[in-house]
């Protein structure tokens, strides 16, 4: 479909057609109800309200000669809507109840849910299948065939939910990226996931500051007995990488295809193409991040600049070659570009 | 009102909005018992009218109509098309309606506060995907029940992201039942193969997003990586295959369960690296005074990636096919970035 100017930004025609085949509904329901706890509960601007039921109230079955005859419309209090905000339908037409979900809406909160199940609080949960049959039932068709497995969860995911849970502070070993293991002591504020990856944001002691930490890279978990302090002052970055004045520029080619994996780590969208290749700079904490990064990419990805950059990777993969030392070399071919 | 329309018409008076006219369309079907002929749409509804000729050359409009059909489609709206009984095959003889009984939530499934919340929840672990529009409409059906969700859990955060560019025009084609054409990069092979495969389901499995479908070419099941299919996926057009059995996501899973259950890596690992931690929490033996771990691993590319990051913390033992996978990762990242490689 093409995009048409009439359309304000963000809702598309047909997001906005599901708000009001949901409006309708809810407002029978209700019978009486404020625009603004109208807004709220669907989680719009007041004024989206207000236009949506401008819309439903003038709308209604053509009749055989498409007259739009007044019976044959939706029909507010008029009085009440324009003089105290408050919607009351006193006439509608063809739709009273909520409308099922379609295949892939389904689809899309029962993978949801089955991702969630991997929570410690959730795991092998009975209300969850419930809730997975009742959205099935919902549906107007089989719902799409998507599944996510359920992962066996990490146990300190369960002590880390823990502290969050009860507002108290946690202690732990953890051994960043450099390599170096240091016990911690924070206020927990958030677990985040990102796919098979979980972290805890948390106030640290130490730094003073709100960090992530890879709840896999902890150990020898402790829920502490004092409280969290308030940090309400303190927003919790969106994102899991948080860029610093610090951080690492560093120039790498990589296969087109592998581009979107390092996403997160692209200092600005500046793309040149080399030989087939793309170049770009990522923005990283330290090399020792980008090491494991290379490593982990093989092939994909080549450092190009600076040198000392490029010199860390080729030790990193050095030393681990080094692990085989009476592996016959001859065996071994360089595996196919890109 | 006739000659007003057409007045409009002529004056170019701004169109009625999309939703508007798709409001008034779902109106008029889930109206109709007989259901309504095309022609009785067109010049009838709101949003159709204002344009409809009634000499003829409507072309424009029917193309519309079309494209609005299967706009309230996707939606989950259920439009039905009747044929004529006494004219079978006559395209303007079809008439059009929606069921008010298969449109309508069922009333057994209403959801309580602490079930919606956990909904708003799944809902947002799409909040980074293209799955998000998808859950995001689905709450906004739900909210039109008047329940208010319980509090959000908060403190919680979770999130998946779709990184492969296949995803969504598989995920197309797998509601449409249609096949589905790329090309593939297996594990050992130096150049892609194209494939023709019947999308059955697609499944997360150790973070990492697979196809389950027929390749029709081998006439087998196949489960393809999506990170390893290159460039685009074509959707092909034709009549919508079968559909597989309702369980088939479940088996895909089980089948990836099995073959990770049937592969073991032991490993030795580096005493207080990051590779002894992160691998560790996965080991299902572990021989601490050795430093040696043993782990399942369903894809040995995948793992020997994984593995490769790692450097000189961790040393497979065993199955020598993984010990040699690493090694010449390892060799090739070593090679590309020794001072004078050719960058």
């Amino acid at each position: 479909m093409s995009a048409s100017p009439r359309r304000p930004a963000g809702m598309r025609g047909p997001d906005k057609l599901v708000f009001l085949l949901a409006l309708v509904p809810y407002l029978l329901e209700q019978r009486v109800v404020d625009v603004s706890e109208a807004a709220a509960h669907f989680g719009v601007g007041e004024e989206e309200i207000r236009d949506a039921v401008r819309l439903i109230a003038t709308s209604g079955l053509p009749g055989a000669t498409g007259t739009y005859q007044p019976n044959d419309l939706f029909d507010i209090d008029w009085d009440s809507f324009e003089e105290d905000d408050v919607i009351v339908i006193v006439h509608h037409v063809a739709i009273d109840d909520a409308p099922r979900l379609s295949a892939r809406e389904a689809a899309a909160l029962i993978a949801g849910l089955q991702y969630l199940s991997a929570s410690p609080e959730n795991a092998g949960s009975a209300s969850l299948a419930a809730l997975t049959e009742k959205l099935r039932a919902g549906a107007s068709a089989a719902p799409s065939r998507l599944a996510v497995a359920e992962e066996a969860a990490d146990a300190s995911l369960a002590v880390v939910r823990r502290a969050v849970a009860s507002g108290r502070q946690l202690e732990f070993d953890y051994l960043n990226a450099r390599g170096e293991r240091r016990r911690r002591r924070v206020d927990p504020l958030r677990i985040a996931s990102l796919g098979a990856d979980w972290y805890l944001q948390a106030f640290d002691h130490l730094r003073e500051e709100v960090r992530n930490f890879r709840i896999d890279r902890m150990s020898g978990l402790e829920v502490a007995d004092e409280p969290i302090a308030d940090h309400s002052d303190r927003p919790i970055p969106e994102t899991l990488f948080q860029a610093s004045d610090t951080d690492l520029e560093v120039v790498v080619d990589v296969a087109p295809a592998t581009l979107p994996l390092l996403a997160d780590y692209l200092a600005d969208s500046t793309t040149t193409e080399v030989d087939g290749r793309l170049r770009v700079t990522l923005r990283l904490a330290h090399v020792h991040g980008l090491k494991r990064l290379v490593a982990g990419l093989p092939g994909l990805v080549t450092v190009v600049a600076p040198e000392e950059a490029r010199a860390v990777v080729a030790e990193w993969a050095e030393a681990g070659l080094a692990g085989y030392p009476d592996d016959d070399p001859g065996a071994s071919s360089a595996p196919a570009d890109g | 009102m006739i000659a007003d329309v057409a007045s409009s018409k002529r004056s170019g008076e701004p169109r009625i909005p999309v939703e508007d006219r798709l409001f008034s369309l779902v109106l008029a079907l889930l109206a109709t018992e007989t259901g309504l002929l095309k022609s009785e749409i067109l010049s009838t509804v709101r949003g159709y009218a204002e344009r409809y000729d009634d000499r003829g050359g409507n072309a424009n409009l029917e193309r519309q109509f079309e494209r609005d059909k299967d706009e309230i489609r996707d939606l989950g709206i259920p439009l039905e098309t009747i044929e004529s009984p006494d004219r079978p095959g006559d395209n303007q003889a079809l008439r059009y309606r929606i069921p008010k009984g298969d449109y309508d939530l069922p009333v057994d499934v209403r959801f309580t506060p602490d079930e919606l919340a956990l909904l708003g929840l799944a809902a947002e672990v799409w909040r980074e995907a293209s799955l998000s529009s998808d859950s995001q409409r689905a709450l906004t059906k739900l909210r039109s029940l008047g329940i208010e969700p319980r509090e959000p859990v908060i403190g919680y955060a979770p999130r998946l992201r779709v990184r492969e560019a296949a995803f969504e025009p598989i995920r197309q084609a797998l509601d449409k039942r249609q096949r589905v054409r790329f090309r593939y990069l297996k594990p050992g092979e130096r150049e892609p193969r194209l494939r023709t495969v019947e999308p059955h389901a697609v499944v997360l499995h150790e973070g990492r997003w697979h196809l389950h479908g027929r390749d029709v070419d081998a006439g087998a099941p196949r489960t393809f990586l999506l990170s390893r299919i290159v460039g685009d996926v074509q959707s092909l057009a034709g009549r919508p295959f079968d559909p597989p059995p309702a369980d088939v996501q479940d088996r895909a899973l089980a089948d990836l369960r099995a073959l990770r259950q049937a592969n073991i890596a032991d490993l030795a690992v580096t005493a207080g690296s990051d590779a002894e931690v992160r691998l560790g929490k996965r080991a299902v033996e572990a021989d601490d005074d050795a430093g040696v771990i043993r782990l399942h691993y369903t894809d040995a590319a995948v793992f020997a990636d994984e593995l490769a990051s790692y450097g000189p913390e961790v040393r497979v033992l065993s199955p020598s096919t993984l010990r040699d996978a690493v090694r010449e990762r390892l060799a090739a990242v070593a090679a590309t970035h020794r001072p004078g490689a050719d960058r």
